[in-house]
């Protein structure tokens, strides 16, 4: 099958989305609840930088890892 | 328990919004094509014999269909979010126009587009709870700044996969499904009726834009649906579907920008990705400076015809919007409770 290589750079693709969106759920997103004194808007802002932090690192990771595939990848196919 | 009334309004309103977008655009194509010929507003279509000369841009009469069907169902509905969905639908096609119109740098469409996000923040049209697949995450503060990329990013990706004859409408009609059904699960049922023209309006596209093209939607017709398909995603609370859906093209544009580096046009790569060969198939160029592109890596295997390689792109869109399916199923599963979160 012609697609069969992008059809699996899809779906790994999408199962990193996925690794990633369930790491946010577990780890990230309770952070407020970690941290139920914290009721004023300078915490909230605080609260959410944290979030925003690990939110970026985990989308540089991806990015890294998406460029490390694409590699493999091209090695592959079109052997640059 | 079930309200008849709900939803025969919902079935009414619906096909009042969709018939309205796709009889406009289809009847003022035929129009536009003969009136933009008779000026001379056309570009070469260069994967054709002879460099045939095409009509160019088809956007302002997608748009004229969409916002009248908007319009009309804001008035039906007094949601705010229509007005937000439009105003940002009418704001990229005002970008895309520019472009059209003028040579702009790279930057121009990227920088511009933010602008364009503007009203779903100021209608306050996103909301305050981001659907993760596996559960959600309140971030009221983060989503500003969330909206103010998924705009942009949504515009350039359409317009970015517009390199063939269809492939953009071709492409964001068949990708829309899973988004319409993610909108009606998780958002609201005016939002679902506000992404129905863009759905129709794009598919009475396809049918003058496919193999061999009789018109092209001009960079005011892909960042019109670009961005309206992220307005969309963002109202309807279904960010990740939409981009899993569109993952084919997302993967275009990331390996693009990884091989170019910097925001550029693509008429500005001075290294073509591909070659046009005597017989008019396209083959992927051995050139190490080319970048890669989604149709270089289709054309890996072996050279193809422009209307063998569209089937092939909209066969990856079937296959990401099959795993947004997928993808809308678990998220149903985990905000439902059938799974714990």
């Amino acid at each position: 099958m012609k697609l069969l290589g992008l059809v699996e750079f899809i779906t790994v693709m999408w199962l990193m989305i996925l690794t990633a969106t369930a790491f946010l759920i577990i780890f990230v997103a309770p952070i407020d609840s970690i941290v139920p004194k914290m009721t004023s808007n300078n915490d909230r802002w605080i609260i959410s930088i944290i979030q925003a932090s690990v939110t970026m690192a985990i989308i540089v990771i991806l990015v890294l890892g998406l460029n490390k595939m694409k590699k493999v990848y091209l090695q592959k196919r079109i052997r640059l | 328990m079930i309200n008849p009334y709900f939803w025969i309004n919902l079935f009414v309103d619906g096909a009042i919004v969709s018939a309205i977008s796709f009889f406009i655009v289809s009847y003022l194509l035929p129009k536009t094509i003969k009136s933009l010929t008779s000026k001379g507003d056309t570009v070469p279509d260069v994967h054709k014999p002879n460099r045939q000369y095409i009509p160019r841009p088809a956007g302002p009469t997608l748009l004229v269909g969409i916002v009248t069907a908007e319009i009309i169902l804001y008035f039906l509905t007094l949601n705010t979010k229509v007005i937000a969905i439009l105003f940002t639908t009418i704001i990229a096609f005002a970008i895309g126009f520019i472009d059209d119109k003028r040579v702009m740098p790279g930057w121009f469409k990227p920088v511009a587009l933010v602008a364009s996000a503007a009203p779903i923040i100021f209608f306050s049209a996103h909301g305050s709870h981001l659907n993760l697949i596996f559960g959600d995450a309140f971030i009221p503060l983060l989503y500003i700044p969330l909206v103010l990329v998924i705009i942009p990013v949504a515009g350039n990706t359409i317009n970015s996969i517009d390199v063939l004859n269809g492939v953009a409408s071709g492409f964001v009609a068949i990708t829309m499904v899973p988004l319409l059904l993610s909108v009606a699960i998780f958002g609201s049922s005016e939002v679902f009726l506000s992404a129905l023209p863009l759905f129709f309006g794009t598919i009475a596209l396809y049918r003058y834009h496919k193999f061999p093209s009789k018109i092209f939607p001009g960079d005011s017709g892909t960042l019109l649906i670009g961005s309206m398909y992220g307005a969309i995603a963002i109202a309807g609370n279904s960010e990740l579907i939409a981009v899993i859906a569109l993952l084919p093209a997302v993967m275009n544009s990331f390996l693009f920008l990884a091989s170019v580096k910097r925001i550029v046009e693509h008429r500005q790569v001075k290294s073509r990705p591909t070659l046009l060969m005597d017989d008019f198939r396209l083959m992927a160029s051995k050139d190490k400076n080319a970048p890669i592109t989604l149709l270089r890596l289709i054309l890996a295997e072996g050279p193809l015809s422009e209307k063998d390689i569209c089937r092939e792109i909209f066969k990856l869109a079937v296959f990401s919007s099959f795993l947004s399916l997928i993808s809308i199923v678990i998220q149903y599963s985990f905000l439902s409770g059938i799974l714990p979160k």
